[in-house]
Formats: C-alpha cells, sequence, structure tokens
C-alpha cells in the first residue's frame, strides 16, 4: 500500500464537456496514462451553464484549481463558448479583487484525443496548487 | 413537473450504489470492497453492493431486484466510461418498472483505476462514487420528449453509398430525397471499369442501381443540386437545396448513361437557379471520396507525361479497349509498365512532405492494392508483351478473391519489387541508351536489398483515397472530422454509422475508405437505423432540458437573452395567482440543454433537468468533504 | 427468454455471435419479431471471449455485453441457446427451421444461476473457456458473463456423484434430461455462423499442437483478458513470464498445405493488437511479429500499427517454415528473413501461431445454399447485395460470409437486417394487396 500522495487541500476541479473533454480523459485513461489523483472530473454538456458565483463558491469550498476544459471551437452549441469565456474573464476580474492567484482557474479546449494536452493541463495545474503561494484560495473567508 | 429545490431536498432518497469490479480491471487497482464499506455509511445511501460484471446479466438484476422490492428509489452504477453503460443501466431501471433518470454514473474505470494506483486509487473512487451518490440524491424521474418524426429521408450524395441507402429506404416505405451535386449519379464508381475481385462491370452495377432509383416511387432526386442550409433537429430537420443550372444543356426524356460520368437523370433541368426547402425525419451522408492528386514532382507526376495516375490508366485502358502484344496509351507503345503503390497513402510523419494545408495522409486507402493488381492482370492478359512491374510496401489484398488475384498477377509474371518507405523509388529520365524515356531506382527487400533500375514506358501511381471536401456540411450539420479528415461516427462498433447529432447517419467512403461491396454494406448499416427511427412515427428525445420554475421567475428575459438556439426560449405571459404576467417559457424540442440560460438567471428560477447547479454543487461539496472534516480538526 | 412460448417469428437467425446479435436487433428496433439459434451455452459469440478490440482497444466485453443483454431483454427477440440447426427450408413460402436443443441436463427454468451446483462438483475439467488453461468444473455456467446465465452439466465428466443435485436450490438438475426438438417457423432467416479458427494439429511443420509453449491466438486472448486464467500473462508450461514473444503469421492462411490459400484478413491486426497489450502487460518483454504482409487496411488501422512500430514492437518480413521445442521450454523457429541472411533461427519463450479462420458451419445436409472454393458462404451479387444468398428470403452477415473484423461484420449485418427488412416489408405489402382483392 503507497501513502496517498495527495495532500488535503489542494483538490483540482474538471469541467468537462461531455463531446470533447470528457471522453478525451477516458481516452487518457484507455492509454494507461497516469495523472495525479487530486484531480476531479465532472461531465457537464457545457460549462457555459455556471453562473460566476459558482466557481468562487468551488474556491471558498476549498477547491484548489479549476480547469475547464471546452470543446473550444469545436463546441456544439454555437456561441457558448464566447458566453463561457466572457464569463471567466468577470470571474477573473472577481478573483484579482479578492486577492487570489488567477492561474488556479483555466479556460482551455481539449479534444477527444488531445491526452497529452490534457495530461499537460492536469500537470501544470497540480505543480500550481502544490506550492502554497501568495492568495491561496480559500484564505479570503478563512 | 415544477422545479422545487427545496422538495429535492425533503423528499428523503435512498440511493443503491452498485460497484463494478470489471472483472480486475476496476479491483486490481481499487479496493472495491473497501470503496463499498465507505459508501454504505453514506447518509441517503440505503445499500451499496458490488459485482464482477455489473454490465452482465446477473450484475443487472441486482439493481432490478433492488428497485422491485423498493430497497432503492435512486441508482449510483460506479464502473467504466458513462459512454458504454450509462444506456445500459438506463434501460436495466426501465425494465425493472422505475424511471431511468433517477440515474447517475460514477466513472472508476477510466478515470480512476487505469490511472491511478495504490490507496490513493481506492480514496479517489469512493469520493467520486460519493460525488455521483450526492448527485442521485437529488435526481427527480423525468419524462423523455416525445417528438413527431417526418417519415422523410434525405440522403446527400449520389454515389454508390447514397443510390443503395435511398433505395432501402424507400423500399421500406419511406420516402426519399437525393440531392446530387454533379449533374449525374454513379459517383467514383462510374470513373471505374472492370471491378476486382469479381470482374463485374462497374457501368452496369451504376446503371442498375440508378435505374431502380430513378424508377423508384417513392425517390425524388435532385443533380446539380445540393444543402446549402439545415435546420430543426432529429425527426424534424429543415433542409435548404440549390439546384444550380446544369453545365450543359440536357433535355433528354430518358435517363442515359455517360461513359465515366454516371447517369444523367431525365431532363429538363431548371432553366434558372432555385432553392427549395425540404421537411425531412432523418439524413443519410453520403458524400464519398475523390481520387488523390498527387504533387508536383511526386514520382515524376507533372514532370513527366508518361507518370499518370491509376485512374487515368484505368480511363484510358477502357476507352480503347484495344488488344494487342503491347498496351498502347496516347499512341504510345507500353513496353514496360510499373505501378507504385501507397501513392497519397500511409504516408508517414518525417518521411513524407506535408500538403499545403499541413496534412498527411496517414491512413492506408483499402482498396487500391487490388485494384492495381486487377489493372496489372489485366495488362498481361490482353497485352502480355507488356512488362509489369509492382512497386510496393505491403501487398493488402485482404479479401474473398483478392489473394487470388495476388498469385494470379505473380503466375502472369508480373514482378514484384518491395520498398520500404524511407527509401522510396526514385522515377528519373532514362539515359538515351536505355531505349527508355523513364527508369525507377529502387532499393528491393525482396532481393536482400539490392539497388536496382527497371525501365518504363509508364509510369502508373496508386493513388489513395480521400474525403471530398464537405466543410460546408461540417459547418452546418455540426458532423464530427476524424484526424485523417474522413467523417468520424460515434463508436466503430457500438455505433457505427451514426453522428452524434441524432438522425443524421454516415454512409459509405466520406467515413473511410471502402470498396463496392463494403459501401453497399455500410449503406445498408445506414438505411436500416433510419429506418428505425421513423418507423413509429415518432421520436423520443433525451429530457436534458431547460425548465423554468414559473413562481420563481420575474421575467426578467436575461435566459432569453442568453439562449443559444433561437425559439428554444421566449417570455410569454401568463397568469399566475390571478395576475397576467411575462415568464420564461421552454420550447423543449428545441431547447439543447446546454444550460447558458442557467447562468445567467438573477433568480436562480432556470435550471436544466437532470444536471441542475444545486446537483453540481451537491457533487462538489462530496468531493471537498473530506477536507471539510480535516480543516474542522485543525 | 422462455424457448417454449411462440415458434412464429418473422425472422429466424442462425447464429446468436456479433453478427447475429446486431442482425437481430437491428430487425427487431423496425418492429419484426426474432428467434435466434445459438449453437453454445450462451450468445455472444468468438466477440466476447476475446479480450480487448482492435483498433481502439476497447474491452471486448464491455461492447459485446451490451448487445448481448438487448437482445435478451429485447420485447421482440428470444434466444434459444444450445441449440443445433438441423434442417432450413423454405416451403409455403415460409421458412421452417427444424432445431434441436441439447441437454444441459440442467432445468433452464428453474435454474438461478446461483452457481452452487458448480462451486460444489467435485470434478475439474480443462476449461476450453480459457484456452485449457485453468479448470472449471463438470457443471458450470459457461464463463462469467455469459447469457444466459444457466449451469450447463458435462456428462463426459461427471461422476453421477449427486452433489450438485443435493445442493442445487431450485432442484433444476436433471440427470434424465434429453435432447429436444422443434421446428421454427418464419419469413425469412439470417444465416450469421460465424467462423472458427484452423488447428494447431493440422500442420507437421509447426509440431501439431504438440510444442510446450506454442499456442494459438485465441488462448493468448484468454491470457490477456483481464479475466483470464492466470490474471497475467504467463508460459503455460512451467509458470514463468515470457521475456522472449513471437507471432507467426500466416500460420494457417495463404497457406495451401493448409488448404487455406486466402487471406484471414484479421490475424495481422489482432496480433499487433496482442503485441501491444503484451509490451503494456510486460514492459521489458521482447515481441516479434514474423509476418508476409501487415494488411492493416481498415479505418485508424495504419496509424494503429504505426503506434505498434513505435512502440518497440519487432516486425521481421519472414515466412516460419518450421517450429519445434528448444531448450528450457524454448520455442525454436526457422526461417527465411527476406533481408539477407537466408535461413535463420530464433528462439523465443513463448510463441502464438497467428491461426486462420474457417466457416464454422457447412449447409451440406441442412439447406441448399452454395459455398465458394473457400468453402465460406457465397452471395450471387457481392457488389451490390453482399448480404444476399442463392434462397430467396434467406440473407447472411459477418464471417460466415469470408473472414472479417468485428466492426466491418456489425455493418454488414445491419445491412443484412435492412435486406431482411425491405423483404419482410415486400411481403406485408403483396398480402395487404392480396387481402384487398379477395
Amino acid at each position: 500500500m503507497t501513502v496517498p500522495s495527495q495532500a488535503k487541500g489542494n483538490k483540482i476541479l474538471v469541467l468537462a464537456t461531455e463531446s470533447c473533454a470528457y471522453p478525451g480523459a477516458d481516452s487518457v485513461g484507455q492509454a494507461h496514462s497516469t495523472y495525479p489523483t487530486n484531480v476531479y472530473i465532472l461531465r457537464v454538456k457545457a460549462p457555459v451553464l455556471f453562473p460566476e458565483r459558482f466557481y468562487l463558491d468551488c474556491f471558498r469550498k476549498g477547491i484548489a484549481g479549476i480547469i475547464v476544459m471546452s470543446c473550444g471551437e469545436e463546441c456544439p452549441y454555437d456561441g457558448a463558448y464566447h458566453a463561457l469565456a466572457r464569463r471567466l474573464d468577470r470571474v477573473y476580474q472577481a478573483m484579482k479583487a479578492q486577492g487570489m492567484d488567477i492561474r488556479r482557474l483555466r479556460l482551455t479546449a481539449i479534444c477527444t484525443v488531445c491526452n497529452r494536452a490534457f495530461l499537460n493541463e492536469v500537470n501544470q495545474m497540480n505543480e500550481l496548487v502544490q506550492k502554497p503561494a501568495a492568495g491561496e484560495p480559500g484564505q479570503e473567508n478563512g | 413537473m415544477t422545479q422545487a429545490k427545496e422538495k429535492e431536498k425533503q423528499h428523503a432518497t435512498k440511493v443503491g450504489v452498485y460497484i463494478c469490479h470489471c472483472g480486475g480491471n476496476i479491483s486490481d487497482h481499487v479496493d472495491v470492497e473497501a470503496v463499498r464499506r465507505r459508501l454504505e455509511k453514506v447518509p441517503g445511501v440505503a445499500v451499496a453492493r458490488t459485482n464482477m460484471f455489473m454490465c452482465s446479466d446477473p450484475g443487472q438484476e441486482l439493481i432490478a431486484e433492488d428497485l422491485k422490492n423498493g430497497v432503492v428509489d435512486r441508482v449510483v452504477v460506479a464502473s467504466c466510461a458513462p459512454s458504454l453503460h450509462e444506456t445500459t443501466f438506463r434501460n436495466a431501471i426501465r425494465r425493472a418498472g422505475a424511471n431511468p433518470y433517477i440515474y447517475e454514473h460514477a466513472n472508476i474505470r477510466e478515470q480512476v483505476s487505469w490511472v491511478h494506483h495504490g490507496a490513493a486509487a481506492t480514496e479517489k473512487a469512493a469520493t467520486l462514487v460519493e460525488a455521483a451518490a450526492a448527485k442521485a440524491g437529488l435526481l427527480r424521474p423525468l419524462t423523455p420528449i416525445r417528438v413527431t418524426a417526418a417519415r422523410h429521408a434525405t440522403v446527400i450524395g449520389g454515389g454508390v453509398a447514397g443510390l443503395s441507402a435511398a433505395r432501402d429506404l424507400a423500399d421500406r416505405g419511406i420516402p426519399v430525397t437525393l440531392v446530387e451535386k454533379s449533374p449525374c449519379l454513379g459517383g467514383q464508381l462510374a470513373r471505374l471499369d472492370r471491378i476486382a475481385p469479381t470482374g463485374e462491370r462497374a457501368p452496369e452495377l451504376v446503371r442498375a442501381l440508378a435505374d431502380a432509383v430513378l424508377n423508384h416511387p417513392h425517390i425524388t432526386v435532385f443533380t446539380d443540386a445540393q444543402v446549402i442550409a439545415t435546420d430543426g433537429y432529429i425527426g424534424n430537420f429543415k433542409l435548404t437545396v440549390r439546384q444550380e443550372v446544369a453545365s450543359e444543356a440536357f433535355t433528354g426524356t430518358e435517363a442515359c448513361y455517360i461513359p465515366f460520368s454516371g447517369m444523367r437523370p431525365a431532363g429538363p433541368s431548371p432553366s434558372e437557379p432555385r432553392e427549395f426547402n425540404l421537411e425531412t425525419g432523418a439524413i443519410v451522408v453520403a458524400t464519398g471520396f475523390r481520387s488523390y492528386e498527387p504533387r508536383q514532382g511526386e514520382y515524376g507526376f507533372g514532370d513527366f507525361a508518361s507518370v499518370i495516375t491509376l485512374p487515368t490508366l484505368i480511363r484510358k485502358m477502357a476507352e480503347q479497349d484495344t488488344e494487342g502484344s503491347f498496351l498502347e496509351i496516347d499512341g504510345r507503345r507500353i513496353r514496360s509498365v510499373a505501378m507504385i503503390h501507397c501513392v497519397g497513402s500511409r504516408q508517414i510523419p518525417g518521411i513524407h512532405p506535408e500538403d499545403a494545408s499541413g496534412r498527411l495522409n496517414e491512413y492506408c486507402s483499402r482498396t487500391c492494392c487490388t485494384a492495381t493488381l486487377n489493372a496489372a492482370c489485366r495488362i498481361r492478359e490482353t497485352h502480355p508483351g507488356t512488362r509489369v512491374y509492382e512497386l510496393y510496401r505491403d501487398i493488402r489484398t485482404y479479401g474473398r478473391g483478392q489473394e487470388e488475384l495476388y498469385e494470379q498477377a505473380a503466375r502472369d509474371g508480373v514482378v514484384f519489387l518491395r520498398f520500404e518507405p524511407d527509401q522510396a523509388p526514385e522515377v528519373v529520365r532514362a539515359d538515351p541508351t536505355d531505349g527508355y524515356p523513364l527508369k525507377i531506382r529502387v532499393t528491393d527487400t525482396l532481393t536482400f536489398s539490392e539497388n536496382l533500375e527497371v525501365p518504363a514506358d509508364l509510369v502508373v501511381l496508386s493513388t489513395g483515397m480521400e474525403p471530398n471536401d464537405v466543410s460546408d456540411l461540417v459547418e452546418m450539420m455540426k458532423l464530427p472530422v476524424g484526424v485523417d479528415r474522413f467523417l468520424l461516427e460515434v463508436h466503430p462498433k457500438l455505433r457505427p454509422v451514426e453522428m452524434p447529432v441524432g438522425g443524421i447517419f454516415v454512409a459509405g467512403t466520406c467515413q473511410a475508405p471502402f470498396d463496392v461491396g463494403e459501401t453497399c454494406n455500410a449503406a445498408g448499416a445506414a438505411a436500416v437505423k433510419a429506418a428505425s427511427l421513423l418507423a413509429e412515427g415518432h421520436v423520443e428525445l433525451d429530457p436534458f432540458v431547460a425548465e423554468v420554475d414559473a413562481e420563481r421567475c420575474k421575467g426578467s428575459g436575461a435566459c432569453v437573452e442568453a439562449c443559444l438556439n433561437p425559439g428554444a426560449l421566449a417570455l410569454v405571459e401568463m397568469q399566475i395567482g390571478g395576475q397576467t404576467v411575462r415568464r420564461a417559457q421552454v420550447t423543449p424540442a428545441l431547447c439543447l440543454g446546454c444550460g447558458a440560460c442557467v447562468a445567467v438567471c438573477p433568480e436562480n428560477a432556470i435550471d436544466v433537468c437532470g444536471m441542475t447547479l444545486s446537483q453540481y454543487e451537491a457533487m462538489v461539496d462530496a468531493i471537498v468533504a473530506d477536507q471539510v472534516a480535516a480543516d474542522a480538526l485543525r | 427468454m422462455d424457448n417454449s412460448r411462440n415458434v412464429d417469428f418473422d425472422a429466424v437467425v442462425i447464429g446468436g455471435g456479433i453478427a447475429g446479435l446486431q442482425s437481430a436487433l437491428d430487425l427487431a428496433d423496425q418492429g419484426y419479431t426474432v428467434a435466434v439459434v445459438e449453437k453454445d451455452a450462451s450468445v455472444g459469440g468468438k466477440m466476447i471471449r476475446l479480450s480487448k478490440v482492435f483498433p481502439t482497444l476497447d474491452c471486448a466485453s464491455c461492447i459485446t455485453t451490451p448487445k448481448m443483454a438487448a437482445a435478451a431483454h429485447h420485447d421482440r427477440i428470444t434466444l434459444f441457446t444450445y441449440c443445433d440447426l438441423q434442417s432450413l427450408r423454405r416451403t409455403g413460402g415460409m421458412v421452417r427451421a427444424e432445431v434441436q436443443q441439447k441437454p444441459r441436463y440442467v432445468d433452464a427454468h428453474k435454474c438461478i444461476g446461483c452457481r452452487q451446483c458448480e462451486y460444489n462438483c467435485p470434478v475439474m475439467v480443462s476449461d476450453r473457456e480459457q484456452g485449457g488453461f485453468s479448470p472449471t468444473k463438470a457443471i458450470a455456467i459457461p464463463f462469467s458473463n455469459a447469457i444466459p446465465q444457466i449451469a450447463v452439466l458435462n456428462p463426459q465428466h461427471c461422476m453421477l456423484c449427486g452433489r450438485c443435485e443435493k445442493v442445487c436450490p431450485t432442484q433444476a438438475i436433471d440427470y434424465f434430461q434429453e435432447p429436444r426438438s422443434f421446428t421454427l417457423t418464419a419469413k425469412v432467416a439470417l444465416i450469421t455462423t460465424g467462423f472458427e479458427m484452423t488447428t494447431l494439429g493440422d500442420k507437421p511443420q509447426y509440431g501439431r499442437g504438440r510444442i510446450p509453449n506454442l499456442i494459438d491466438a485465441l488462448q493468448m486472448e484468454r491470457l490477456l483478458a483481464p479475466h483470464g486464467p492466470y490474471n497475467r500473462v504467463l508460459r503455460p508450461s512451467d509458470g514463468k513470464v515470457p521475456d522472449r514473444i513471437a507471432y507467426i503469421q500466416c500460420a494457417g492462411s495463404r497457406d495451401k498445405s493448409m488448404g487455406v490459400s486466402y487471406c484471414s484478413r484479421v490475424c495481422c491486426m489482432y496480433a499487433i493488437k496482442q503485441a501491444m497489450l503484451l509490451s503494456g502487460a510486460l514492459p521489458l518483454a521482447d515481441i516479434t511479429i514474423y509476418y508476409m504482409d501487415i494488411r492493416a487496411f481498415g479505418k485508424g488501422y495504419e496509424q494503429f500499427f504505426q503506434n505498434a512500430q513505435a512502440m518497440g514492437i519487432n516486425f521481421v518480413k519472414a515466412k516460419v517454415a518450421a517450429v519445434e521445442p528448444g531448450p528450457d521450454g524454448a520455442v525454436r523457429l526457422h526461417y527465411e528473413a527476406q533481408d539477407g541472411d537466408g535461413v535463420s533461427t530464433a528462439e523465443h519463450d513463448m510463441a502464438v501461431l497467428s491461426l486462420g479462420l474457417i466457416p464454422a458451419w457447412n449447409p451440406e445436409g441442412i439447406c441448399p445454399l452454395a459455398t465458394g472454393p473457400d468453402h465460406f458462404l457465397e452471395s450471387p451479387r457481392p457488389k451490390l447485395s453482399p448480404v444476399a444468398t442463392v434462397m430467396e428470403g434467406v440473407f447472411t452477415a459477418g464471417a460466415a460470409v469470408g473472414p472479417k473484423d468485428i466492426v466491418d461484420t456489425i455493418t454488414e449485418a445491419g445491412n443484412a437486417a435492412m435486406a431482411a427488412g425491405k423483404y419482410l416489408a415486400a411481403l406485408r405489402a403483396s398480402s395487404a394487396r392480396k387481402h384487398l382483392v379477395a
């Protein structure tokens, strides 16, 4: 039995679109690649569903990093990607206002066979959340 | 069906959790029993069970029994990716007499046991199942949306696949409109002569199919026509078709076969371009392939007139149809012909140059080996004086009767030379003393990698298949395209002829290289799916659409503004509490379920059924729960 | 799945492998009633016995079990398992299938699949479903994901000790069960009888199946399967983890001495797939594929082959002439390499024969269907209607009509269901017309 590699308080939430990024994550599994265990993937139809406060609430609850894995330009819902990008801009503003590190929220596009891109994204975010830095999310309410 | 988040929480649900071993796929890395024990203690979870294969009959039976006995009323299965078995378990729940939408899937194979190991894998699996159980507790039964479906299908493309699919559907009594871009029916098959390995004549096959289609009472054919706009959804598509004026006037009162073009339907064609609308229930995309056009200078193509492609050779041989000791092409006597395989196919990064748009054809085009051997045998048979060399990488005569053709070629004296991709043959001008215009330098691995020179009067390039450019349709209909640029089916074995957009099917060589028989199989497979869809006159759609809580809605209209599918959301006047108010209303069949409306509602009055904000929040709470507990101890 | 309810159907499908199941589902979804007759005790055919499938490397069970379950649960599909087809004739516009159900010595209606009989049976029998590598019992459920989950008693090994009868909670054991014959009538028939592998014993140069650690590809499928006999890849003779593994391609195809001159179409891809799975399971192992031509022709197959080369799997263009036992359980190969050295010899810890495909069923004496020189069924119109046969109202699909991979089989099965559906629709229309006239 190995010791769980994840320290408490560094969980990464991935919002993965059901038509691109979520099967992309499955494809990483089919290739038996490995990535940090603190990555939790939620399947969403389109991340445009989530209001600004959802992201801020997640950070407040203790999520250390959020990666929104959208379909990018392949988005099956015309216009959703741009609405999402605009919304995340507003979330970034709010994060800045609260003194949070905006690198902890990432918007990216992952396709169904983007294994390497997926691994890059989660590994980079993991590196970020592993080192406690100024403006650690959750502190402002703590 | 009113939205009632408070009621959701009040109603105590009984969640059943079922964890799959997947025959070791999961249980080799996740302690399934430990996950079960942990879930058993989660408030709201009525039972937690495990099985070697939850997808097997006994596994499904476990769920059905618990539902029938009233032990559970919400179900979570923790197993492989939902793309594989979500439907399986929803169906099992339906068969047990329960509502299939009380189901949530936890992916602990592709996203846990196949990527993580040791105790951390078990910990993560348990957390994901807890999150799924938290969501399941908030799920409500939903009713699928029933939409009437137009009993009509549209086939795009009039090659073998399109003709065959159209005839199949029409024979099942479904009216079909066939839209073909070119003036003729028959597609690429019309550009062939004798088909390997059976020797059937392509024109006869095209004629037979096109006749059946043109004379079918249930089929309407539009040539010189294209779909230029699409709208609507499964069962209720609205297409705009534009028919051009035929490039050459054709007023024949009977359809006629034009060699190497195909079957021209009876005229007259419209004197002016026209556009019209079609209402259709299902669409079969059968837009076919084009032959690879070699680059300037590729194996001497474009540099030397005597370097031609296989389709060109087939046409020239068919058009002259002469016999005699030597093959003659363009009046030249061909003493020696060299045929080079895999031109524009099986390209390897780093070895083959990319095309102008940076792409490589890494795939095998499947049909060219046999087609090339067929041409070689034909030359040896009718022009025994002409020597034939085949330069190949692998001979792929995989199909019935094809290996025999390979054997026949060898027997007939065709000389085979095998090259490695990084030592591709070179086509160069021969010395005047050689007596031949061209020679091919090749390192032949069949003769211990000897460097040979093959003299040739003619070089034939076995060009592969590329999908026709259908970027307009791809854009309009949101069709997925693979890295090979062919249309990409949902799954090659589970849903091989389906596109992710409901009601759109794919047939033939727009999906992958196929030969004629395989294309007819693909067309039949697409047609049978379309026929099943349209058999009932209505289709059932997933109920994952937006729903307004009219009690909360204040009529701000923010959702209507954010809605991405015009018509799916509108403000309408309604009576609430004796007052006339304006409230948002959803047209379910048009709603995409994207949730763009959810994020903008100031009153939190709109949600997507089956994936509400509060359900996602509950999942996040479950994911951070251990952390919250740890923080409390700090 | 009740066997006695109904014997009149729109369609009867002979063979419950992936081709038969897909045809049955596509017919039933069009509204037709279907009977599926399967010779084995479970549906699922060869596919359910595989480990993973190319080119997606999906687990075979995960793709097959949903179709097996969907067919078993479909309102309009009835499964008749453990049944042999005795004759299939067309009379009076109908197809009559004479069927004999073999005795399981277990009452199918009473058995609940609890496996108590299996757990308590004292007789160990080599398990064919696990490549003969591990034991099962003389009475057992055929395999873990079998459908239906009904135990079968093997009368050749049963000692009649009576223990199973005592422990069975539903009194389902019936030592006196007899074969049961019945007739199914339908308007159309589909022949989806699939393939078998050529046998190891057929070729003296390959040791007639008596060389230790020379196994066939289906046995390797079991070694690689997640619920295989050892749960990992071990050499059968001594349980050693093999370091050097060889694949011998065209072992039984493109080989006139085996009577199989044709290409079996799937062996290149299954060997590459197994090699990739092996290099995942045994990262240090040295894997060599001896081949004549690599025939990676389907969608995504060539890229799959290129990936295998990039993973370090060795491809040697050579025909293996002979195989003999080597020292310490090794397998010695004699081959003629094309790149130079003439006849060479190589030793491997273990070798796999990529055997070819032959038809699983011969229509002779059962029904008047035509077969080709390769003994597979033949379509009179292989281009425009590959699923037609010489008998009216009888269609075919899958490996019954020539070797075929799963992707092509599933597509062809859809086309067979379309062709049969069209025939049924035309029958309905003409009988409606007759009705109007009368």
